[in-house]
């Protein structure tokens, strides 16, 4: 009895072993596990058993009973599994293309510039100031120290909208706004569209720039050294390095150009530094405080620095743009290319 | 400012080479935009003799010259010149040489014989008759008059060996405007003694100035000083050799001396001079005054000014002779008869010269000069340089006694400071003595106490200097701004910055266009006033109330933009032009609304958004879910949706967006005629909505509701209803009937089948989710809510359930 028992299993392990659907396995089941199965006919047989064996060959047959239903069981699951696998594979697409556009469009490349100096700024506990474009005479130049009728105003030919009235032709005219309206502490950082009659290959009648004004005590023109120092190294890299030069507005006094080192060839000179080295990126300055005073800002207690930079210029730096008429002719390629 | 380097060493002995004295300049404030050396565009080219002529053995036309350059050897040179002949002095380009053409010149052979360089024509030289007598013929250029030594450098013969130095001055820096003013920084800059220029002369005692000429002065706002000298038996002449060749070096042409001299003083001291014919001046008088309106002037230039009395004009007794600081009449002038001159040295009001010489577009050197300051001194100076040339070129009798109209006390600006002050501007610690030797080699007379208090008293030709922050100005750039150390606002109050609330909603809004696949633009605030006509935006609409500037770089860009929706057709249209088969842009700009016109006040100025596209796949819905996007993301409901009156939009496929009766925008295809004027064969899409809106009704106050645990009942309806209806009402509809319990409500089809459904007709398919957040709906409850949803629907829209 023993002899047979162990026989069938060996004979169930053989036939699912050697199945290849579950089909198969299913039949395999009945004939090993169900109501006519051999196992059935196995526990029919006990009764030709002895009495004193029939525990032990019952359990024989339990044991039996329990394994081929394991390999079974095994079995079915294997081949579920390889089912399903080839139902996936008959499934399958060409994981290679797109079927659904969900391209990113894109920021303005200006827009990228002025969103990284503004995001360094606010890091820096700057506010975005604003003001408007179109704006009064009084904001753009008077309170600025650029008298009418003045020679400095030379180096800013003006859009006029009506009497007292101008296109802003730089954002220091926010600045105005923001003493006027302000006492100190004030650190404002200001991007926004300016306008000046020019227009060529460098100059585009629009375009913008971001002030940057900081009114407080004890400021000095070395904060103002230390606080572009630190901007150019973000803007650019780490190594950047930043001279002073002097130059002249009317609203700073000193007032200087700033060159940082040309992010190009980091200083040793080339087509883009025009072989100096250096890159001119903004002006700026100590506030004049005949500035400070007009704005009702008592300069005997408050000093202040300043500056501005072109927002174009730095994109052109920064991405390598030749002509700054590219930034305004909005070819959506050349849009995507700032994804 | 072109300044010659040999007249700079008249004041100034500069012992570095050009580039040491640019940088130290630039370094000081002032840019050197270009270095212009003479000499350098030739090189190599001197002077040669002809010693010999043979015949060429191969060649009917050659020559074989053998020069004397002064160098013992003869050399052999082959030329085709015909002109030529033993003992002629002519240009020799050796071998290794430079021509002004940029002709470089070799060593070699002409047909087997050796030439070893060429000889010039005056062509080849860059040079005409009026440079060089000869230099026009054809052949080469023949130089028999020449007195120097064989081997001579021509750039020596032709005055060639100066350096101009082309420097940006700043408008606080009048001063500058002059040879004597930069040469003052130069000789700062390099530590050397100023020489200032021979002003001395002496008068005839005979004649006395008030027998040539009186000066009356009405208008002294206008003319704050007027100086006058005169000149008797002048002889007209041309100018001494380096007069001219001054003049030439700065872009000036000799005229004759009385001219060359106000010329050369208006350079050196930088002080405009204008000399009157005195024949010319009836009444042997100068007045002063503002013009009369209406008066009428004929200026050198021979045009014709008509006058008003904001203007300022030189005067003798009866007519204006001169626009005052900008221009002479026509008739005043010197001339070669002219026999006695009267020397005019004043300073006039800079913003009065602006405004005239702008008014009446009339500008030159002196109204260049005038509309940037002249300090109270130069018209001493300049009066006295003048005379002190007359006396040298030995061409009159200098009359006795000067003129001066003073009208204010000269009074030189005193600043009271202190070395802190000074060193708090600049955030370094200067030394006392060092401030002081640096104020006082700029002429800033300086005195520090022991106790750091400074005085400083500013040349009258510094009228810049005003305050402590100006000379913390002079010292850095003398004491360098390499010396200005890092520091980072350590006394600063902390504060805290970011972007206000309108600020962050600008760039969500750009982000969700952004990702939603559109690409920024940037287009010009102004437009024409052409694109209106071209948007079939009619008179009268509130669009068309736009502001024109007064002085626009042309009509195309004349008008401050009331809409978005042009710059964005534009730019979508220039794209499809270049044949990019889709674009997909968005733009955040100012609109600008004036408030009366003329303008007389601001204008209100907001931002509005546009979004615009063409393309396959595009189409109004894919607008529309931009703008439903930012809609939802600002928490905006109860925005209504009603058909347009946009005039360049579709008419059936466009939607304005109110939120009560507020206009926040629109959206829709564009009108088939402006896309046809566009050149845009595709259809385009644009939305443009008003971001001051979206900023007034925007909320962002999230609030935490109750989902719960208990199962929502769904339900789906179709309906059938005519085509008109507007399924988004329709929709809104069964919101306020279902009240609270319906959360979810959306349209799931729209099928059209003219025999199952009908002609004109639709199916809505709409699927709805009910949900409480306390219990479980019956089936009872929501067959409830869906019998007055189809009443409601039935009533409203005639809609029929569709079984």
């Amino acid at each position: 009895m023993k002899e047979k028992i162990q026989s069938l299993i060996n004979e169930a392990k053989a036939k699912v072993e050697a199945a290849k659907e579950l089909i198969e396995i299913n039949e395999l089941k009945v004939s090993f596990l169900g109501k006519a199965g051999a196992i059935t006919s196995l526990l029919k047989g006990m009764k030709d058993v002895p009495q004193e064996q029939r525990p032990e060959i019952g359990k024989y047959v339990n044991q039996a009973r329990d394994t081929i239903s394991d390999i079974i069981s095994n079995k079915m699951q294997e081949l579920e599994q390889k089912a399903l696998e080839n139902k996936m594979m008959k499934e399958k697409i060409d994981i290679t293309i797109d079927e659904v556009d969900a391209t990113r469009g894109s920021l303005h490349p200006c827009t990228l510039v002025i969103n990284e100096i503004v995001d360094i700024f606010t890091g820096l506990g700057f506010t975005v100031g604003n003001g408007p474009e179109i704006e009064l005479d009084k904001f753009n130049f008077q309170l600025l120290n650029i008298p009418k009728d003045h020679p400095s105003r030379d180096m800013q030919d003006t859009f006029y909208a009506g009497e007292d009235i101008l296109l802003r032709t730089q954002t220091s005219a926010v600045q105005a706004r923001t003493m006027i309206n302000t006492q100190p502490p004030i650190k404002i950082i200001c991007p926004g569209k300016v306008y000046r009659p020019d227009y060529d290959a460098t100059h585009s009648p629009m375009f913008q720039q971001i002030e940057g004004l900081v009114v407080d005590k004890h400021i000095t023109l070395c904060d103002l050294k230390g606080l572009l120092d630190l901007f150019a190294k973000k803007l650019f890299d780490s190594n950047t390095k930043t001279r002073f030069r002097p130059s002249f507005f009317p609203f700073t006094e000193p007032s200087v150009e700033v060159d940082v080192t040309c992010s190009v060839c980091h200083g040793k000179g080339c087509r883009i530094c025009k072989g100096t080295g250096w890159i001119e990126i903004l002006g700026a300055g100590v506030v004049n405080p005949k500035v400070l005073d007009s704005c009702g800002i008592d300069s005997t207690k408050y000093s202040g620095l300043a500056f501005g930079l072109g927002v174009e210029r730095i994109a052109m730096i920064k991405y390598g743009i030749p002509d700054i008429r590219i930034l305004f002719e909005n070819d959506s390629r050349f849009l995507k290319s700032f994804k | 400012m072109k300044v010659s380097l040999k007249w700079l060493n008249d004041f100034v002995d500069i012992d570095v080479d050009v580039n040491t004295l640019a940088d130290k300049l630039v370094s000081a404030g002032f840019e050197v935009e270009e270095i212009i050396d003479q000499a350098s565009k030739m090189k190599n080219v001197i002077l040669g003799q002809i010693k010999k002529i043979t015949k060429h053995p191969d060649s009917d036309h050659l020559q074989i010259c053998q020069i004397d350059v002064g160098a013992g050897e003869l050399i052999q040179i082959v030329t085709g010149a015909q002109n030529i002949a033993e003992n002629d002095l002519v240009p020799v380009a050796m071998h290794n040489s430079l021509l002004p053409t940029g002709q470089e010149i070799k060593r070699g052979k002409l047909r087997g014989v050796d030439s070893n360089g060429m000889l010039c024509s005056g062509e080849e030289l860059c040079l005409t008759e009026n440079d060089y007598e000869g230099a026009s013929v054809y052949g080469i250029m023949i130089m028999n008059k020449e007195t120097a030594p064989l081997g001579t450098d021509l750039n020596k013969i032709f005055g060639n060996d100066d350096v101009i130095l082309d420097i940006g001055v700043t408008a606080n820096r009048p001063d500058c405007n002059s040879i004597l003013g930069i040469a003052r920084e130069v000789a700062t800059v390099l530590n050397k003694p100023l020489k200032m220029p021979d002003i001395s002369f002496s008068a005839n005692k005979n004649i006395k100035i008030e027998d040539i000429v009186k000066v009356d002065v009405k208008d002294t706002d206008l003319c704050p000083r007027y100086m006058a000298g005169a000149v008797t038996n002048i002889k007209i002449a041309p100018s001494p050799e380096y007069i001219s060749s001054r003049l030439k070096s700065v872009g000036l042409r000799s005229i004759n001396n009385i001219v060359d001299i106000t010329n050369f003083v208006l350079i050196e001291i930088g002080q405009p001079m204008h000399a009157f014919d005195q024949d010319f001046l009836e009444g042997n008088q100068i007045n002063v005054r503002r013009a009369v309106n209406g008066e009428k002037i004929i200026t050198l230039d021979e045009k014709e000014h008509v006058l008003n009395d904001s203007m300022l004009v030189i005067c003798d007794a009866v007519k204006p002779a001169c626009m005052a600081g900008i221009m002479g009449g026509l008739n005043s002038g010197i001339k070669d008869t002219t026999k006695t001159v009267v020397f005019e040295s004043a300073k006039f009001a800079r913003d009065n010269i602006r405004r005239t010489s702008r008014a009446l577009n009339l500008r030159s050197d002196s109204s260049f000069r005038y509309e940037r300051g002249i300090d109270f001194d130069s018209q001493r100076l300049g009066l006295a340089r003048a005379l002190h040339l007359i006396q040298e070129f030995n061409c009159g009798d200098i009359a006795d006694g000067i003129i001066d109209k003073l009208a204010t006390e000269l009074k030189p600006n005193v600043i009271n400071t202190t070395v802190n002050t000074i060193n708090s501007i600049l955030g370094i610690e200067v030394p006392a003595d060092t401030i002081s030797t640096i104020l006082n080699s700029l002429q800033i007379e300086t005195t520090i106490d022991d106790k750091g208090n400074i005085t400083c008293i500013a040349p009258l030709f510094r009228d810049d200097i005003e305050n402590a922050n100006d000379l913390a100005e002079e010292v850095i750039r003398l004491y360098g701004y390499d010396k200005i150390v890092n520091t980072y606002l350590d006394e600063a109050v902390h504060t805290q910055g970011g972007l206000n609330q309108e600020q962050k909603n600008e760039k969500m809004i750009k982000e969700i266009c952004v990702s939603n696949g559109y690409s920024e633009t940037l287009t010009y605030s102004f437009i024409s006033p052409k694109a209106y006509d071209q948007l079939r935006i009619p008179q009268g609409n509130p669009l068309r109330n736009y502001l024109t500037l007064l002085n626009p770089l042309g009509e195309d860009m004349s008008v401050m933009r009331t809409t978005l929706s042009y710059s964005m057709l534009s730019s979508l249209a220039s794209n499809y032009l270049k044949n990019i088969k889709k674009a997909k842009l968005f733009e955040v700009s100012s609109i600008y609304e004036p408030k009366a016109l003329p303008l007389t006040e601001l204008p209100n100025e907001h931002k509005n958004l546009v979004i615009g596209s063409y393309g396959k796949d595009e189409s109004f819905y894919t607008i529309k879910a931009v703008v439903t996007a930012i809609l939802e993301k600002f928490n905006i409901s109860g925005v209504q949706i009603k058909r347009s009156e946009i005039p360049y939009l579709h008419l059936g496929k466009s939607a304005c967006l109110l939120k009560g009766n507020m206009f926040i925008g629109y959206i829709g295809e564009v009108h088939p005629e402006v896309a046809k004027s566009f050149d845009v064969k595709d259809r385009m899409y644009i939305a443009e909505i008003d971001l001051s809106i979206i900023n007034k009704v925007a909320n962002f106050r999230y609030k935490f509701e109750e989902i719960g645990k208990f199962p929502p009942i769904e339900r789906d309806i179709a309906v059938v209803v005519d085509e008109d209806v507007a399924v988004g009402e329709l929709m809104n509809s069964i919101k306020r009937v279902a009240g609270a319990t319906l959360k979810e409500i959306s349209l799931f089809d729209i099928y059209r089948n003219p025999i199952t459904v009908g002609v004109n007709k639709k199916s809505v398919a709409i699927n709805m989710v009910f949900r409480l957040a306390d219990r479980t709906l019956t089936d009872e409850e929501v067959a409830q809510k869906m019998d007055k949803i189809i009443s409601k629907l039935r009533d409203d829209y005639n809609a029929i359930l569709r079984q």
